[in-house]
């Protein structure tokens, strides 16, 4: 137990790994009973991370940590150094949430070799957690490449038919920019002598701007294509379709959350400089995201790919709110990283229960299923509503904190870039509820082989139970947001200070009647700025 | 003239296997040798008590700290690192050709003959800095490998592939030999590091004769790493050769290739002033074409044993690189990487074995859901081939980050760059290895044939598998151990650079 004591967080990071190459080792013949161990070991994680992360009052903002010299090979030390933080530890909390959640969300969707699928979860787990919790970037690095290995198999082995090739352009894409990433990192490191971010920001200060610019494109680069940017994102796609439900849920709910992470943790702060100077293109790069996004959203045919793609909008948001260099802008990217962890992540659940049902995801095979199924109908409308970010839900008060740091940053491009960008909202009611209408409502679809007439059952209670802490989240982070982003609060805003970002510039409203630009931000900027500082 | 103790401990690494090779062709005079189990049995016996003897007694060696020479043989710690390598080589290559060879039907005791006396050869061309031993050790290496590739006699593939590789490698040889000549004339030593001094302190760095033998000279090496452009034979020697071979060609000939250049390149062929420069500057380049066609031709195969040997010449590419680097992290680096190549590349090969893949059945298509069927082997495999492409956590991506930390470092970042594209080619290659095992059911056809054929049963190849997957996850995860406690010690105490 005093290891315990003194190690939680390799506890948390390895237990999973470790159970899991144990349930791998278990036979096909007991494949049940590997899920359901798998299960338990995902439960245990959570309740750990829950009690051990909430459990403590923080010291010096840091809620447990973990630091030995690790080892050290052509003359550079690599440190086993781990942490959480006020700017990981909801990221850490949502993915032992969202692993269990998955695990029994998706309980009977797979039909062979399930037990090899709660052994590789596990694995993921590992690689996840490992990468949000790395304090060290050789470590970070390992983790963020082992990652792949498990959630390649996951897509290449249960995906949808054209597996294959999601599963190989899913990680070449990913690898591609890593690779570079690799490069840049051991040029830095190489300058700093040292893996440890403070030690390399600090030797990255002395580089030529022009390097350092170079260095941040690399590292912005790797993240970008996880998150993923425009025009990086094309593997989104392919791998969201193809891969089974609780693989779209994790790359969702997870995986694509790390590229954000990434650019909190070590671009932004490590190259303030470079950072500042590329601000303009990446938000232009996400305002085009945002409306890209959602365009190729409303055409879609398949529900999995329109959310696939609302997808790519929404994470435009969060690198919107980056870019904007302000703490509430960034604060609101952190919430709306949560959000969208939640509320995609329910949404691919969702549209795996339909799968499993009527073996379509077609909008067109559907029509009136709200009359067949109520319950599910009613979840899967508080989570679309949550997606579209409705007051009261979590989706309204990240996209408000963006749009609304983004209208105020000291930057020229500040306002007329929050004005497109709030296009995006409205065009994300149109795709979401449109699909609903034509889903949900309307009359029943009488065709023989739609989908609408293979559901015979409404959810059960496994379902629902799934569902619920969902919806709890949904309305507790709409209305009462501070408690997932207090933590946060004091990291982001010496980071800010560090970037030297320019000032606010708050919005002063002529006497004349309320112009255009005043519209187009109706709800102003004074109380999510209370809810920010308090 | 005498010998003594000391002398007698340089000379017995290379006497055991030697002994060994002598001792077995006695056993297969009995006509009946291929019926007879027993005498079989005995052959293999010996073989793996040589190998065996052999590897105690160097462990031994290194443990003491001792370094005897026996005149131009020099039993340092690079020499003893190359010896372990190779009879660690040369054991899991005598266990699953005991597989191999009963699932081919052609069991004889002259392969292991040859296989023990190239694996003295290799041990002598480490050991020596002299221009005549290193050609005595390449001859002596290389001349049973070229049986070796056809010695199952009654594939036709197999004397094609041994003629391809005998006739290139004679005339590698002979320009290896050529190079030699060129280099004692000018600098009037056999002793390459000798004669490399010479020519510089005589600034004959950049006359024609001394430019002409450096190269030729280098050009023997970069043959038998299968380097583009002399990489030509690599494809179809292996092909055509029995499974164990080939992984011990890629692997030993490969490795002491390298070994041997490490202890020539950086005092001599680098060394020799402006035909020095010259000699790095071929390096780099040849490097970098190494890289690009190995991998590109690797992309197209559909034969696994040929994507392998492509695989192999492209991480001829990468250890290039390091000669390029030519730091001695760079160069602890290389010898890292070869250990960690040792594994994954005898455990490749080894695999096709485990699964009983004979003859011309090692296509991707004959892989297919062949993981599934087998698990412990395919996790194996899928070690092997993530280790092969450098994805961590596995050692093959340590063996890269050391190469490409010191590349950055001495300012070489396009070829960093360079060769962290290459490997995301590779990658997709490796992964279709992958694909074959675990993300496709065979064929109908395949099915119902398979359903015919008798179970595999290899139960030697599958241990050399596993024994090689756990070297692979050790070079991963207690990486610093074998760096500093071999590699390192190899470059430090045996070669004597950073002293």
């Amino acid at each position: 137990m005093t290891w315990l004591n003194s190690h939680p967080l390799t506890f948390l990071v390895f237990a999973p790994a470790l159970l899991g190459l144990l349930l791998m080792a278990l036979p096909q013949s007991v494949a049940k009973l590997t899920r359901l161990l798998g299960l338990l070991a995902a439960l245990a994680v959570f309740v750990l991370s829950l009690a051990w992360l909430l459990g403590r009052p923080p010291e010096a903002g840091t809620f447990l940590t973990e630091h030995a010299p690790w080892f050290t090979l052509v003359g550079l030390p690599v440190d086993y150094a781990l942490a959480v933080d006020g700017l990981n530890l909801w990221l850490v909390i949502l993915t032992t949430f969202l692993v269990p959640l998955t695990m029994l969300g998706t309980w009977n969707s797979l039909k062979d070799r399930m037990g090899t699928f709660a052994a590789l979860f596990l694995l993921l787990e590992t690689g996840m957690l490992g990468a949000l919790v790395a304090q060290d970037l050789f470590l970070f690095y390992l983790f963020w490449e082992a990652m792949l290995i498990p959630m390649y198999f996951m897509i290449g082995v249960w995906g949808g038919d054209e597996r294959r090739y999601a599963a190989n352009k899913f990680f070449l894409y990913t690898l591609s920019g890593s690779l570079l990433w690799l490069v840049a990192l051991l040029y830095l490191a190489g300058k700093a002598g040292s893996f440890a971010p403070a030690v390399m920001a600090q030797a990255a200060t002395a580089l030529p701007f022009a390097v350092q610019c170079w260095l941040f494109i690399a590292f912005a680069v790797a993240f970008a294509i996880k998150v993923p940017l425009f025009p990086l994102h094309t593997w989104l796609p392919d791998a969201h379709v193809q891969a089974p439900t609780a693989g779209s849920v994790i790359l969702a709910g997870v995986l694509l959350k790390l590229g954000g992470y990434g650019f909190i943790r070590f671009a932004i702060p490590m190259f303030p400089q470079a950072a500042m100077h590329y601000a303009k293109p990446l938000a232009l790069l996400s305002v085009i995201a945002i409306i890209y996004g959602a365009l190729v959203a409303m055409v879609q045919r398949d529900i999995k790919k329109l959310v696939a793609y609302s997808s790519v909008s929404h994470m435009g948001f969060v690198m919107l709110g980056l870019a904007s260099m302000t703490v509430i802008g960034t604060q609101g990217a952190i919430l709306q990283m949560l959000n969208h962890g939640i509320s995609t992540g329910a949404l691919f659940l969702l549209v795996g229960m339909l799968y499993d049902r009527a073996h379509t995801r077609m909008i067109a095979d559907f029509g009136g299923v709200a009359v067949k199924m109520p319950i599910f109908t009613t979840f899967f409308l508080i989570v679309t509503l949550s997606s579209i970010g409705l007051p009261l839900t979590n989706g309204f008060v990240g996209e408000f904190w963006i749009l609304n740091g983004t209208f105020l940053s000291g930057f020229g491009w500040g306002r007329a870039y929050a004005i497109i960008a709030t296009l995006g909202v409205v065009l994300g009611a149109v795709y979401m509820l449109w699909m609903v209408k034509r889903v949900f409502w309307g009359p029943e679809n009488k065709d023989e082989d739609s989908g609408t007439q293979h559901l015979h059952t409404d959810l059960n209670a496994r379902e629902i139970a799934v569902m619920l802490p969902i919806v709890v989240l949904i309305l507790w982070m709409g209305i009462h947001p501070k408690t997932f982003v207090a933590a946060s609060e004091a990291p982001v805003t010496a980071l800010l200070k560090d970037v030297g970002a320019p000032a606010i510039r708050p919005l002063t409203l002529p006497d004349a009647p309320a112009g255009p630009a005043a519209e187009a931000t109706p709800e102003g900027p004074a109380p999510a700025s209370h809810e920010v500082h308090p | 003239m005498s010998i003594t103790p000391s002398q007698w401990a340089a000379l017995l690494p290379l006497l055991l296997p030697a002994l060994g090779a002598c001792l077995i062709p006695l056993m297969a005079l009995d006509r009946d040798q291929a019926g007879a189990k027993w005498i079989r049995g005995a052959m293999y016996l010996t073989a793996l008590l040589a190998v065996a003897a052999g590897f105690w007694y160097l462990t031994d060696l290194w443990m003491t700290g001792a370094q005897p020479s026996f005149e131009q043989l020099h039993m340092d710690r690079l020499a003893q690192f190359a010896g372990i390598f190779v009879l660690v080589a040369a054991a899991m290559t005598i266990l699953q050709s005991w597989d191999h060879f009963h699932q081919e039907g052609w069991v004889k005791g002259e392969t292991l003959s040859l296989l023990l006396f190239s694996v003295t050869g290799m041990m002598l061309f480490t050991a020596t800095s002299n221009f005549l031993v290193l050609f005595l050790g390449l001859e002596l290496f290389s001349l049973p490998l070229y049986a070796l590739v056809a010695t199952v006699r009654n594939r036709a593939e197999g004397s094609e592939g041994g003629m391809k590789y005998f006739l290139t490698g004679a005339v590698a040889s002979s320009c290896f030999l050529m190079g030699g000549v060129l280099l004692y004339g000018m600098g009037g030593s056999l002793d390459l590091t000798v004669a490399a001094s010479a020519i510089r302190a005589q600034g004959l760095g950049s006359d024609p004769m001394v430019l002409a033998g450096a190269a030729l000279l280098l050009l023997g090496f970069l043959f038998k790493v299968s380097a583009v452009p002399f990489h030509q034979w690599t494809p179809d020697a292996y092909e055509s050769s029995p499974h164990p071979i080939a992984g011990f060609m890629s692997v030993a000939t490969k490795g002491v290739a390298f070994i041997a250049l490490l202890r020539i390149f950086p005092v001599s062929l680098a060394a020799m002033g402006a035909a020095g420069i010259r000699m790095q500057a071929a390096l780099a380049f040849l490097a970098v074409l190494t890289l690009v066609v190995g991998n590109l031709s690797a992309l197209v195969q559909t034969n696994v044993k040929r994507m392998l040997a492509y695989s192999s010449i492209s991480h001829a590419g990468y250890l290039m690189l390091g000669f390029v680097a030519g730091t001695p992290a760079a160069y602890t680096g290389v010898l890292f990487y070869l250990v960690i190549y040792l594994a994954m590349n005898m455990g490749a090969f080894g695999l096709l074995t485990a699964f009983g893949l004979v003859g011309d059945r090692t296509t991707f298509e004959d892989l297919r859901g062949l993981g599934w069927k087998r698990p412990a082997m395919g996790f194996c495999a899928a070690v092997f081939m993530l280790s092969l492409a450098g994805i961590p956590p596995m050692g093959g991506f340590y063996g890269k980050y050391m190469i490409f930390k010191e590349l950055v470092g001495t300012g070489h970042v396009g070829l960093a760059i360079l060769g962290v594209l290459a490997s995301l080619v590779s990658v997709y290659y490796y992964l279709h290895v992958l694909v074959a095992l675990f993300l496709q059911a065979p064929s109908a056809e395949a099915e119902r044939l398979a359903s015919d054929r008798p179970a595999v049963h290899a139960p030697l190849a599958g241990a050399t598998v596993l024994v090689a997957a756990v070297i692979v996850l050790a070079g991963g995860f207690v990486q610093a151990f074998l760096v500093d406690g071999f590699a390192h010690r190899a470059i430090v105490e045996g070669l004597g650079l950073l002293r």
